[in-house]
């Protein structure tokens, strides 16, 4: 566990900002792992969580809210998505009943759109991440939220 | 199959509904399956929206005014329906039996708290209790086992709890720590593990693995849990136990022994379901007057799981 400063917190906001158009992240963030940056909303500050550490076995702390992976844009979560959807303008998917369907149950989608990240939603819901490496979007939501057949 | 209530059990259960009548509603509903409730997850969509959702594909109604996130689906499902739906899959609501609601409500917690879910596996309360902090102020959520942290981990997740830390400490061990510690909280929910009597219609193999053995070993456990819970709440502060049983010893009889070994008050609690008294009396044991504001749930007075519920409030710093 290791607590991401506002130098990485400015750099990840302004990632955010240039992809999708995310512009604030008042969370505490926290780094797990290599990769995953976890997003703490609480009360407690980081001295606390620190003291705390020291009598409590902390498995998990906030939610999972991104991936940050070498050479690659920044991923948001299937929460995360939902999360921050009211500042999400750009890059964004907008899929009908039938891609859905083949999403929700862990899927590709056939959609030729440049390479990158995405934001994939239905109507009004947002419906996680996905990656494009310009012949189609592969498929992120997290086994435990797809639909089983 | 239709299981039988063991004789003893059958035995205890006819000592705390007396009336023929009565017992006789409580025989006949624990053999029918529960209704269909869940829990608007409002950190996600309000109670309007779902339920302008819901109603397309099912029939839904809110059956309490005062809380109109608290759901009825009244259409017939599939087997795995509720859990199957894209509201459920995105969050937006939380598949929770009425009567297991009722502890967060007596709770009442507020944005800004800083709270304690002792045994908070699966989630169904930690996710409550989010909901009502609107994701401000922290909950420390905890639970013995990994296969269970990651079952309230999962839950958490998905209806965007941001608030909460999770840790994974034997309860007595966790509490003695804490108290040592300047954490003092607001409110501590302990939903104590219990032997599940009042679940008979959700998990109808607790008529097979009932046996008072397990009621007494859990009474003696939950003392203990309470009293390591208790010296971990600020003064003037709410501790609510619970427990999803009918047995005065993990019920009464624990509050009774907060009673008699700390500064507690009980009480009074207001429920949206028809609640009873706690009992004065079991057996041999005579409980404190106190004892009648905490409250009995039976599934036949309101077509539910059975529960048990009281609230305490910390009177002095226990030394």
């Amino acid at each position: 566990m290791k607590f991401i400063k506002s130098s990485g917190k400015k750099r990840i906001i302004n990632e955010l900002e240039q992809r999708f158009g995310i512009t604030s992240l008042p969370y505490l963030l926290i780094k797990t792992g290599k990769e995953k940056i976890r997003g703490f909303s609480g009360s407690l500050s980081k001295d606390e969580i620190l003291q705390l550490v020291k009598l409590a076995n902390i498995e998990i702390i906030g939610i999972y809210l991104m991936k940050e992976e070498l050479g690659m844009d920044l991923r948001l979560s299937f929460d995360a998505t939902q999360i921050l959807q009211s500042q999400i303008t750009k890059n964004i998917i907008e899929i009908d009943e039938k891609q859905f369907a083949d999403w929700i149950r862990g899927r590709d989608l056939d959609i030729e759109i440049q390479e990158g990240v995405y934001i994939i939603k239905l109507k009004n819901d947002f419906i996680g991440c996905g990656v494009s490496n310009s012949k189609k979007i592969f498929n992120y939501v997290p086994k435990e939220r797809r639909i089983r057949n | 199959m239709v299981y039988e209530m063991k004789p003893l059990f059958k035995e205890r259960m006819q000592k705390l509904l007396p009336d023929k009548e009565d017992f006789e509603a409580f025989e006949k509903i624990v053999h029918t399956d529960p209704k269909n409730f869940i829990r608007c997850n409002m950190l996600k969509i309000s109670p309007v929206k779902l339920l302008e959702r819901l109603n397309k594909k099912w029939k839904v109604i809110q059956p309490y005014p005062e809380y109109p996130n608290i759901m009825l689906i009244e259409s017939e499902l599939p087997p795995g329906g509720l859990g199957n739906a894209i509201e459920h899959l995105l969050g937006y609501y939380y598949v929770q039996e009425i009567s297991s609601m009722l502890s967060v409500i007596a709770l009442n917690p507020e944005p800004g708290e800083l709270i304690l879910d002792l045994c908070a596996s699966p989630g169904s309360k930690t996710t409550q209790i989010a909901s009502c902090m609107n994701n401000n102020g922290t909950i420390i959520a905890n639970d013995l086992k990994m296969d269970r942290i990651k079952i309230l981990n999962a839950n958490t997740e998905r209806c965007g709890v941001m608030n909460a830390i999770v840790t994974k400490n034997d309860a007595v061990r966790l509490c003695e720590r804490l108290s040592k510690s300047e954490f003092k909280f607001d409110k501590i929910l302990l939903d104590a593990p219990c032997s599940g009597e009042g679940t008979l219609r959700s998990s109808p193999k607790t008529f097979i693995t009932w046996n008072y053995k397990v009621v007494r070993n859990f009474s003696r456990q939950q003392k203990k849990m309470l009293a390591y819970a208790l010296k971990c709440l600020k003064v003037h502060g709410t501790l609510v136990y619970s427990t999803c049983t009918h047995a005065p010893e993990e019920d009464e009889e624990v509050v009774d022994f907060a009673l008699k070994n700390f500064p507690v008050k009980i009480e009074k609690i207001h429920l949206p379901l028809k609640c009873r008294q706690g009992v004065a009396e079991w057996y041999e044991k005579s409980f404190s007057p106190e004892i009648k504001n905490t409250c009995r749930i039976y599934p036949q007075d309101n077509d539910s799981e059975g529960f048990f519920v009281s609230k305490m409030t910390l009177l002095e710093e226990i030394k």
